[in-house]
């Protein structure tokens, strides 16, 4: 047996947890899906942010703020060992409200966090301040906010970046896979996947990073994951001059100087397909930000099922019946993908200690029947 | 937003909409067709109707008879559409296009999609310069505008359309340095296999015959069974090098006009997810639907060259079939069979060349998978055969994975221009069918629109 360690689900949540491990020498061979998966790491909308998250669960503020941290040593690792560059932009972030009643409810929410949790500061601004740094703003601004942690990534190189650099460290991708069944042989302690095709794969390490498909898969080991699709509608303009310097949380330009746009939040099952109104919708409101906008040309939408759980934050967790098995589900894997990188992967190659806390990631909160769940996130 | 509704609708009015919407006419249907140009025909029969007389002559009597069609159209009572352009299409009728600067709605008990065909990629080395285009695009601009290439012009590949163009030029009296034909003794083999059956379609034949006779009676230097060819140049292409009979051969030009045969417009039928087949004699998707037509339980039909590619003649018929099976759903036309038959039989009789065109004019595996890695594939995102080849290395399976892999496919194309080459690229270098490669996830907008477009 050469490899410790399965991931199944090669997303950007799999790809830096197995980096993580493979970093430390640890044999890991990763089962990916084929060219028509989900993916939601290709609809990711590429933001590194912090601002507005965790405001029902402090350890997951603390968490964001810090995977902030440790990005650009990602960022410097990966350029230097794949020459693949994801494109971290760390420039301070912002947010736009078109009413005093949205910038008021920003301002509670914010300050809420900050109350809570150390080093996430942030500050408010009116149009004609906002307008020094977003030049083009359009007058149904009503104002925003900012935070300097804010920024943003290129989500399509750094899952590149991630799998060249599993490959340099000799780690095993397995495309075209699908894990149909996952379990334990309590006399040796080895996992076993088995693919819908018959393949099989063995380890005594198993991580479960499959987005979607951890809710089937979890069960199977001793692990919730109740997560839900939840639609993202993004937009994406041709090549544009620059002209945004600092990402938004629902508008950025990206290096190549495309513009996006999005992202919605909708329940709708597994259709990740386009909607007229939803795509409407998101084009009016950015052409109100900028009004210069309405002369570009529209050239793409596409729909991505983020993998939910009810309410909105990560599952991370060790299998008491199963020790060895992990499962580790978030719709942020371009944020949190450092902290997935140097803690979640060291923790699941059994290299280091469960991090602090952690009790509150666990899927155990899912299990009281009188709680009910907000889906803000 | 305020919703048109209609019986049916046709996006596109080349023979196979123009057709659809006569004969659904006649059923007493209501029938929308909206097309993107400003004038009615489509690719084959643009601009037939203000095109000056002269300009008729020398397009030929193919041309000159879509004028028939189109004015049988314009006196069917069809709406018609210009300058629309379809952005968005739903299983259920439901149809956005942009018109006037405006997004609207259209709604369609059925809708007929007949958005034709396109021309196939040329992915040669050099094809990216400019001075090099198609025979399709040259064509347009010589329907359109009467635009003739100024210097010695060199066509090179195979297909009906190239010597057609290569006739047309002839006629106008354009200077024609050479014409590079791709197709080699051993296809002319392969395709006497299936000369009987295409003897059903004898005057098609005949016509192809006298074409090619026509351009061997002229003084143009004719080069065939060609390999190896290559655009050269710098910053503009300065010639055409290829190989005949072992020796080399190279031919200066300012205007390289490449082509080699058209493939279905699948955009729109991709973009509702319908299933697809890859058609392993033409070397294309097609959309899988019933003989009507039909995609599926949906509200949508396809009909000529974007459900297959049959010539202007067959997609009339198709347009009419379909037309006819939407006429019988919604109850116009309880006895189909009867009116269908006719239908039926010409279409058989149109299609009998088909395979004989198929075998003839293959376009080579050289020139659709490319040989070198140098080879820009996404004109977009000047993504090269190389680069492509290296993805599938890294573990990319198909053509929605390059996207994440190296931006190939996400320009304004939409993958247009890149998709077939690069399904076929991935499928050689894995050894597999395009069949088990797939396509580009084909998502709306269909085509680029104004951000403004939204907005009141």
């Amino acid at each position: 047996m050469s490899d410790r360690m399965i991931v199944i689900g090669g997303g950007l949540v799999g790809a830096a947890v197995a980096f993580g491990a493979a970093r430390e020498g640890l044999g890991v061979c990763v089962l990916d899906q084929g060219d028509s998966a989900f993916r939601a790491s290709r609809g990711n909308f590429g933001l590194v942010w912090v601002s507005s998250k965790g405001a029902e669960m402090p350890r997951y503020a603390a968490w964001s703020r810090d995977a902030l941290k440790l990005w650009p040593d990602l960022q410097r690792e990966l350029q230097e060992l794949t020459g693949v560059d994801s494109g971290l932009r760390q420039v301070g972030g912002f947010w736009l409200g078109f009413s005093d009643k949205e910038m008021k409810a920003r301002y509670e929410l914010l300050s809420g966090i900050s109350r809570a949790v150390d080093g996430i500061p942030f500050r408010m601004m009116e149009p004609s301040e906002l307008r020094h740094y977003l030049p083009g703003l359009g007058p149904k601004v009503a104002g925003g906010s900012f935070c300097e942690l804010d920024g943003d990534a290129n989500p399509l190189m750094l899952l590149r970046a991630l799998h060249s650099g599993l490959i340099e460290k000799g780690a095993d991708i397995v495309s075209n896979v699908d894990v149909v069944q996952v379990r334990y042989d309590q006399s040796n302690g080895v996992f076993e996947a088995v693919a819908a095709d018959g393949q099989r794969w063995q380890a005594e390490r198993l991580v479960l990073a499959a987005g979607l498909g951890n809710a089937r898969l979890a069960p199977q080991v001793g692990l919730q994951a109740p997560v839900k699709p939840s639609r993202g509608q993004v937009l994406i303009t041709e090549r544009l001059q620059p002209f945004l310097h600092y990402p938004m949380n629902k508008l950025r330009q990206t290096v190549e100087g495309s513009v996006q746009i999005g992202s919605s939040s909708e329940d709708v099952g597994f259709d990740d397909g386009t909607t007229p109104d939803v795509i409407e919708w998101q084009v009016k409101r950015a052409v109100a930000a900028f009004p210069a906008l309405a002369k570009a040309r529209l050239v793409r939408a596409w729909g991505a099922l983020r993998p939910l759980a009810p309410d909105a934050y990560p599952i991370y967790e060790e299998s008491e019946s199963c020790p060895g098995a992990f499962v580790v589900t978030s719709h942020s894997g371009v944020t949190l993908a450092a902290a997935h990188c140097y803690v979640i992967g060291p923790w699941a190659a059994g290299l280091s200690q469960t991090p602090p806390d952690f009790a509150d990631f666990s899927a155990e909160r899912f299990r009281d029947p009188n709680k009910s769940f907000s889906h803000a996130h | 937003m305020n919703v048109e509704t209609t019986d049916l609708a046709i996006i596109g009015a080349g023979p196979a909409g123009l057709a659809a919407a006569c004969e659904a006419r006649t059923l007493g249907l209501s029938v929308t067709v909206l097309d993107e140009q400003s004038a009615v025909g489509g690719q084959i029969y643009r601009n037939v109707v203000s095109a000056p007389r002269a300009r008729s002559a020398i397009l030929g009597p193919d041309y000159s008879a879509g004028a028939e069609l189109v004015s049988a159209f314009a006196s069917s009572g069809a709406l018609h559409l210009d300058s629309a352009v379809v952005w968005n299409v739903a299983t259920d009728g439901t149809i956005d296009y942009i018109r006037e600067g405006r997004t609207r709605k259209l709604s369609g008990k059925y809708v007929l999609l007949a958005s034709g065909a396109m021309e196939r990629p040329f992915p040669i080395e050099g094809w990216t310069l400019p001075g090099v285009m198609g025979a399709g695009a040259a064509q347009i601009l010589l329907k359109s505008a009467g635009a003739l290439p100024r210097e010695p012009v060199v066509l090179a590949g195979c297909g009906p359309l190239l010597y057609l163009l290569g006739w047309q030029y002839l006629r106008a009296g354009a200077r024609i340095a050479a014409l590079v034909d791709t197709t080699a003794t051993s296809d002319y083999v392969r395709a006497s296999r299936h000369l009987m059956g295409a003897l059903r379609s004898w005057k098609e034949l005949r016509k192809g015959l006298g074409l090619i006779a026509a351009l061997r009676r002229s003084n143009i230097a004719l080069y065939s069974g060609c390999s190896d060819l290559r655009a050269e140049g710098t910053c503009k292409v300065e010639a055409l090098a290829f190989r005949q009979d072992g020796r080399s051969v190279r031919i200066p030009t300012s205007l390289l006009l490449v082509h080699q045969g058209v493939v279905p417009n699948t955009q729109l039928s991709w973009s509702v997810k319908a299933e697809h087949r890859w058609n392993k004699a033409q070397l294309c998707w097609e959309p899988v639907t019933d003989i009507w037509g039909r995609l599926g339980e949906t509200a949508l039909y396809v009909a000529g060259d974007s459900r297959s590619i049959v010539g202007a003649q067959a997609s009339a018929v198709q347009g009419r079939l379909a037309a006819l099976s939407i006429g019988n759903r919604l109850g116009v036309l309880p006895d189909i069979t009867i009116r269908a038959a006719p239908y039926l039989e010409s279409l058989k009789r149109y299609t009998a060349i088909r395979p004989f065109l198929d075998a003839l004019y293959r376009p080579k595996d050289e020139n659709r998978v490319p040989v070198s890695d140098k080879v820009v594939v996404c004109r977009c995102e000047e993504v090269t055969a190389g680069q492509i080849r290296r993805f599938v290395g890294l573990g990319c399976q198909g053509p929605n994975q390059t996207k994440a892999f190296g931006r190939c496919g996400m320009g304004p194309c939409q993958g247009r221009f890149c998709g077939l080459t690069v399904t076929e690229t991935i499928a050689r270098e894995r050894q597999l069918e395009p069949a088990d490669v797939g396509y580009y996830r084909i998502r709306p907008p269909i085509k680029p629109v104004l951000l403004g477009d939204f907005v009141e």
